[in-house]
């Protein structure tokens, strides 16, 4: 197998929407299976574009991602979890949970497994939610609706996790339960995890490395003990 | 010299007459429109306003005069075919009843067809769902089909099928996909970016974010925008049956034609009663996709009987 197939990175990377408005360049980076990434910087930076970038949804103004070994992700290999979470409001929990577990165990030709449903009820269970398993996310609570971000992402069961202040608006106790299924997640199958997080503590205590966006140049502030 | 205050200081910094703009553009845009639409009158009605000051003392005339009061015989039995209902039940042999039936089950058949084909049509349409070259070939599609009036298709049926209900089915349906189209897409286009970011970043295919993403996120638009366009076409079905597409409209039609203007005020107001009966059912169905309403949702049988307002006042005054 190729040293890229199995990493993540970014090869001299300028990312933004426009290409004289450039907010983040000279980009390199590259993760290791395993490894978890948190960026933290202020606001408008570029974080979020950067995590887009990851994802496919925006391409790079100049330089190449690398999403093991290829420039675009297959189906199922990356679980976003957006800031504002992306989650279906009119659809109940099982089934916005279902469409991360659909994503990423079966084809976009025939999306249906019984996989699926033994993985969904599992994530739900997880994130303790299985009592609002019928419940339309709109009738949830942020820090709920925020639980169904994360269960969606795990019953996906993603290679590459890109979660944007996915830990917001929790309760200590739901943030620590919920940080570790997805720590427990990230380290058990050995996927990478790149996390923008504006808490510096909680960036430190989640990640192996951290970089943080001065500028438009992304510095690397604590770099992994290897 | 005395040091200016900070605000006025940043207030001297600004452009006053970008800031006026910006407080006011919104009434001055309207105001704008609105002298616009004045000065369009009058070209054209020629500068004749005399017309238009003396046309309620006509409509008086009228109303006294064959309006009022309303001939309620539309809502007795017809004399052909007999009636066969017990006594109780003998409005149903009437032309009312008859009429409004068969135009409530045209508007129903109508919008569900249409709903069933536009539905896709609007998948395509959406540009955030679409790429340009299927977009707008599927755009001019539902522009064609809501390009003709109704009652153009109407007429266009009839001859093609002949007089009768299957003529303003098809009309109708027809209409329905373009205009019902519309709104879908545009509904769809209105479906948050995270939702569809999220749903391109796992990875799902067209048909997974057609149908398990858009179609549950905007469902709350899609079914609203349904019911609105049953009571529209229920509205219109009272017109294309004066073409001979059937309903309450081909009555209509055949009173205007002997000048019974109390007859057919006695449908305009059955329609009206019932334009309201679906209006307040609307009401009643949305209720149940909106979660801040839900606490004010009237019970399921005020859409039927009685406008949710009401009954929930009552039901307030009860507790």
């Amino acid at each position: 197998m190729d040293e890229y197939d199995a990493v993540v990175g970014g090869y001299d990377l300028s990312i933004g929407y426009e290409r004289d408005n450039v907010l983040l360049s000279d980009i390199n980076l590259s993760l290791k299976p395993g490894e978890i990434v948190a960026i933290n910087g202020a606001s408008g930076i570029g974080k979020t574009t950067l995590l887009r970038t990851f994802a496919g949804l925006l391409n790079p103004l100049e330089g190449t991602v690398n999403i093991f070994g290829k420039i675009k992700a297959d189906r199922g290999e990356i679980g976003y979890i957006p800031q504002r979470l992306g989650l279906i409001r009119h659809a109940s929990v099982h089934h916005n949970v279902m469409m991360g577990a659909k994503a990423g165990h079966t084809s976009a030709w025939f999306p249906f497994s019984r996989v699926c449903k033994t993985h969904t009820l599992e994530a739900i269970e997880s994130v303790g939610l299985m009592h609002k398993l019928r419940t339309p996310i709109r009738k949830l609570s942020g820090g709920q609706q925020r639980r169904v971000a994360v269960a969606r992402t795990l019953a996906q069961k993603p290679r590459l996790i890109l979660a944007d202040e996915f830990l917001a608006e929790l309760d200590e106790e739901t943030l620590n339960m919920v940080m570790q299924k997805v720590l427990d997640y990230v380290k058990e199958s050995n996927a990478i995890m790149i996390l923008v997080e504006h808490d510096f503590e909680r960036a430190m205590q989640m990640a192996d490395r951290l970089f943080t966006a001065v500028g438009d140049k992304l510095v690397e502030i604590i770099a992994s003990e290897e | 010299m005395s040091k200016l205050p900070e605000g006025a200081e940043l207030e001297k910094k600004t452009n006053h007459l970008l800031n006026a703009w910006f407080q006011w553009r919104y009434p001055m845009i309207f105001f704008t429109l609105l002298v616009l639409a004045i000065g369009v009158t009058n070209s054209i009605i020629e500068g004749n306003w005399q017309k238009l000051f003396e046309s309620p003392g006509n409509i008086r005339t009228f109303f006294y005069e064959s309006l009022w009061p309303p001939d309620w015989s539309v809502i007795e039995p017809q004399a052909y075919p007999v009636c066969e209902e017990p006594k109780h039940l003998d409005f149903t042999c009437s032309t009312a009843w008859i009429g409004v039936l068969e135009t409530l089950k045209i508007a129903f058949v109508a919008t569900v067809f249409g709903m069933v084909i536009s539905y896709p049509i609007a998948i395509l349409a959406a540009e955030n769902l679409s790429p340009g070259w299927i977009s707008y070939p599927a755009r001019t599609l539902l522009a064609a089909s809501r390009s003709l009036p109704s009652i153009l298709w109407a007429i266009l049926f009839v001859i093609m099928v002949g007089l009768g209900p299957m003529a303003g089915i098809l009309a109708m349906t027809l209409y329905t996909v373009g205009y019902l189209g519309k709104l879908q897409y545009e509904a769809i286009e209105g479906v948050a970016k995270p939702q569809l970011d999220a749903s391109r970043a796992m990875g799902h295919g067209w048909f997974e974010r057609s149908f398990g993403v858009v179609l549950p996120e905007s469902a709350n638009n899609l079914i609203s925008q349904a019911i609105f366009m049953f009571e529209y076409n229920f509205r219109h079905g009272t017109v294309i049956g004066i073409v001979g597409a059937g309903g309450i409209g081909y009555y209509i039609n055949l009173y205007l034609k002997f000048l019974q203007y109390d007859k057919v005020f006695a449908y305009v107001i059955i329609i009206f009663i019932v334009v309201i009966l679906l209006d307040q059912l609307s009401k009643l169905v949305r209720s149940f996709f909106k979660d801040d309403k839900q606490p004010n949702r009237p019970p399921w049988w005020s859409g039927l009987f009685l406008p949710a307002g009401w009954t929930r006042n009552l039901l307030k005054k009860k507790d």
